[in-house]
């Protein structure tokens, strides 16, 4: 057994500033029953984790992985599988089963159903969008009945990260079989909740699985949930999610607006939870287009950026300023970074751009050959995004730099970078393990993620390492240097990571959220 | 009459392809690309070729349309890019939302409309007038989403009569119908007037007060019923148009139709499911169209079709 399965968690800032459950004197014993109602912006497109660009809480009631993390040390521990073992040379995972699991169809969960499910995930056939999740994995063994090993070609360091999610949730073989692509509009999963009916653009209606008995041992509650029914409501507009909150239509609001989350906080009539997330909003620079080719040109808009002003007054306090590339959350996070943070410093702004030949010229604008120091950024059209960028633009014009902002819309931003048309571009990244560095700057990802078409023979071979190296303060080592290396050749300056502001309503109990953000159920009731 | 219909009907076709071709050219032209949304940025190019593959999107964009023509033509409109459901079946779920929510806003925009109308014409040139028509411009100016938001703010947070989105009731309907029909009730109002004040000057009308027909019946029973004839037309154009009002109205009021089904499919580039959108908008304004025209024979026996 490796440290694998004890992976240290660095810096879980989890601020609790109103939670009323069990606050004075004994709490009462949770009451069944009832219906909890929460809301989100969009229809998952489906509810086949194979067949979906991306998981959420729709998938996560219903599904189950065969790990997990514990919500209070943020440590992996056993989901479906009851114990692991990594080989010697970290190219094999052994998983012990869990005992006496079924799926919502009656089918017992087993190692045939889980090599069943990864066959599948990884299948051409397939073709799944989650499919990269499982990186190296070749094929998947069945050990005996409740043994299954997971093999790779060469080690695969994020798998546990990969492995909680519910891109990578087990399947039941027999729906399988029965359902083949339309199992996103019949999905069986072994999670607490049961599918029962999905109106698209509505809402998603789950019942209690009464056979319910192997909850994660985070839990007070590892039996069935106490609520008979669990609605996910869809509602696109954000101010009129925030009203049928505030009416009490719903139950639970995750991830407020910043506007109203501040009011809302500020009024105190509904107990909330701040949490960090995975996500981090960047500047990312392309780096093959003049003049910001130029090191020491992006070098000079780091330091005229003020990322505490960004959290502070763009997002409204809500975020987190960031120093690395990887948001503070994220496993491989490196808190000595900041002695190599691209402070604020105008100073050394302006000395890097004199060094690179810029010389004030008219109205304080940086000039080099006759033209002004200019470049144009890309960004959602979405509010945070431009309020950043608008941010960004004054902190820059301090500087001699102006920048121009263009927003688009997502299909189109994300077609257009991939052509390194850009100068730049604002957005936001979400990812669990310091391996996302892989796809935003590895050279293999040029005409993909990598945005900024960033390419460094080392960082290649740093970030292959990254992946591939099994022992954890080892791979550790790689991803600071990898940080070190970053914030010195500014394909990226870091702005800010946002915290998700959750509301819900005072009359229910024991909600929980992991460090990634994610809704716990089980020990959650109604009062009334 | 009926050879009128049938003509009308074989017209649809070129008008459906036209519509079609252009729809499928646009979703060509703008960038973005389906499978990288679909793949969500984390696919190998070797993955994203074979998705592109497997959805018959690699082939030249004539072969595709041509495919897609014959496929419509049989009933069959594929499978959506982003949900992999039938976009038949996509479309035929979210249908009925959007009807009822058309027609209970033209129900709300029509009897707004020609009772502030009416009104306007029979108090001519009065503050009354001047009120309503100041009334309906404001109506006719004002944002969807901005009016739907007040309306939410009122009734839903303050007075807490009804809910704020969701489809589950006639509840549920009020005050998205309320909001989508206003701007159209506007337009009504203003025509349903000038259409009044003119067949108020007409002899007939002369005629009736001479012989002694009281006001009330002499509106609703001479002229109203003459008036309505531009109005019929309107009304027909304005509930197709209010398929377009529906795309921020849905969005704003949770509701699922078929419009927040076009905007979730142009984000996505889901070509399919916008093809298919597209083409029951237009069959809708089309038929819309015809039946106003024959309307026209029911309200004026002068109207003949040839």
């Amino acid at each position: 057994m490796t440290r694998w399965n004890a992976l240290p968690v660095l810096l879980v800032v989890v601020v609790l500033l109103a939670i009323t459950a069990g606050s004075g004197g004994a709490a009462p014993a949770p009451a069944r029953g009832g219906t909890l109602t929460m809301v989100i912006g969009s229809d998952p497109p489906s509810l086949d984790p194979h067949r979906t660009p991306s998981v959420n809480i729709a998938h996560a009631v219903m599904y189950e992985t065969l790990v997990t993390v514990d919500r209070r040390t943020g440590e992996f521990i056993p989901g479906l599988a009851e114990s692991w073992e990594i080989s010697q040379d970290g190219t094999a995972i052994t998983f012990k089963l869990k005992r006496g699991v079924k799926f919502h169809d009656g089918t017992p969960f087993n190692a045939a159903a889980v090599k069943t499910t990864f066959d599948r995930l990884v299948s051409k056939e397939t073709n799944a969008p989650g499919a990269s999740w499982v990186g190296t994995l070749t094929r998947t063994d069945v050990v005996d009945d409740l043994t299954v090993r997971l093999v790779f070609s060469k080690p695969y360091a994020p798998i546990f990260s990969s492995l909680r999610i519910s891109f990578l949730a087990i399947l039941s073989p027999t729906a399988i079989a029965k359902m083949g692509a339309d199992y996103g509009q019949n999905p069986v999963g072994t999670g607490p909740f049961r599918f029962k009916q999905w109106i698209p653009n509505d809402r998603i209606v789950y019942e209690r699985n009464p056979d319910y008995a192997w909850g994660p041992a985070h839990y007070k509650n590892r039996g069935a949930p106490n609520f008979d029914q669990l609605i996910i409501r869809i509602v696109p507009d954000e101010s009129t999610r925030v009203i049928a909150f505030e009416r009490g239509d719903i139950d639970i609001l995750p991830g407020a607006p910043a506007r109203d989350a501040r009011r809302m906080m500020r009024d105190g009539k509904f107990p909330f939870i701040q949490i960090p997330t995975t996500s981090g909003t960047y500047l990312g620079l392309n780096v093959k287009k003049p003049p910001i080719n130029d090191v020491r040109v992006r070098r000079a808009i780091g330091h005229a950026t003020n990322t505490d002003e960004v959290a502070r007054i763009a997002l409204e306090g809500l975020a987190v300023p960031m120093l690395s590339p990887i948001a503070p959350t994220i496993w491989g996070y490196w808190d000595g970074v900041k002695q190599f943070a691209l402070n604020h410093d105008p100073d050394r702004a302006r000395a890097l751009l004199a060094e690179a030949g810029y010389r004030p010229g008219p109205g304080g604008a940086m000039m080099k050959d006759g033209r002004p120091l200019e470049f144009t950024v890309w960004t959602y059209a979405r509010m945070t995004n431009v309020r950043v960028a608008v941010v960004l633009q004054s902190q820059l014009r301090t500087a001699g730099i102006k920048l121009n902002i263009e927003q688009m819309e997502p299909a189109t931003l994300l077609a257009s970078t991939q052509r390194g048309e850009h100068d730049a571009i604002l957005i936001s990244y979400g990812w669990p393990d310091a391996d996302i560095l892989y796809y935003f700057f590895h050279s293999s990802r040029l005409a993909t993620t990598n945005r900024v078409h960033y390419v460094n023979t080392q960082v290649d071979k740093l970030l292959e390492d990254g992946q591939t190296t099994v022992d954890t303060a080892k791979r550790l080592e790689v991803y600071k240097q990898l940080q070190r290396i970053l914030l010195a050749e500014v394909p990226w300056v870091p702005l800010a990571s946002e915290l998700s502001v959750n509301f819900n309503q005072p009359y229910v109990q024991d909600i929980y959220y992991d460090k990634f953000g994610n809704l716990l159920l089980l020990d959650a009731y109604r009062t009334r | 009459m009926f050879r009128y219909v049938a003509r009308r009907l074989l017209h649809l076709i070129p008008v459906l392809l036209g519509i079609s071709f252009l729809v499928f050219l646009l979703v060509h032209l703008v960038p973005g690309d389906p499978v990288r949304v679909m793949l969500a940025d984390a696919g190998s190019p070797e993955q994203v070729e074979r998705m592109r593959r497997q959805l018959g999107l690699d082939r030249p964009i004539y072969v595709q349309y041509a495919s897609f023509v014959v496929r419509a033509a049989q009933g069959d409109f594929g499978r959506s890019i982003h949900t992999r459901r039938p976009v038949a079946q996509e479309i035929a779920f979210r249908i009925p939302y959007t009807v009822h929510m058309a027609v209970a806003a033209t129900l709300v925009a029509v009897a707004m409309g020609v009772v502030l109308g009416a009104i306007a014409a029979m108090h001519h040139q009065s503050a009354l007038d001047y009120g309503t028509m100041v009334v309906a411009l404001a109506g006719v100016s004002l944002p969807n989403f901005w009016l739907g938001l007040v309306l939410i703010l009122v009734f839903s947070l303050h007075l807490r009569w009804l809910p704020p989105a969701g489809a589950d009731s006639l509840a549920h309907l009020i005050l998205p119908a309320i909001t989508l029909g206003t701007s159209s009730s506007a337009i009504i109002a203003r025509l349903t007037r000038s259409s009044m004040l003119e067949v108020l000057r007409q002899d007939y009308i002369r005629t009736a007060r001479a012989k002694g027909v009281g006001p009330r019946r002499l509106v609703y029973r001479h002229a109203l019923k003459n008036a309505m004839i531009p109005v019929v037309s309107i009304v027909g154009m304005q509930f197709a148009s209010l398929l377009g009002g529906a795309v921020i109205v849905e969005t704003v009021f949770g509701w699922p139709g078929i419009g927040r089904l076009a905007v979730d499919a142009i984000f996505t580039r889901d070509i399919p499911v916008i093809q298919a959108v597209v083409l029951v908008a237009a069959v809708i304004f089309v038929f819309m169209n015809l039946l106003v025209d024959l309307l026209y024979g029911l309200l004026d026996p002068r109207i003949r079709y040839g």
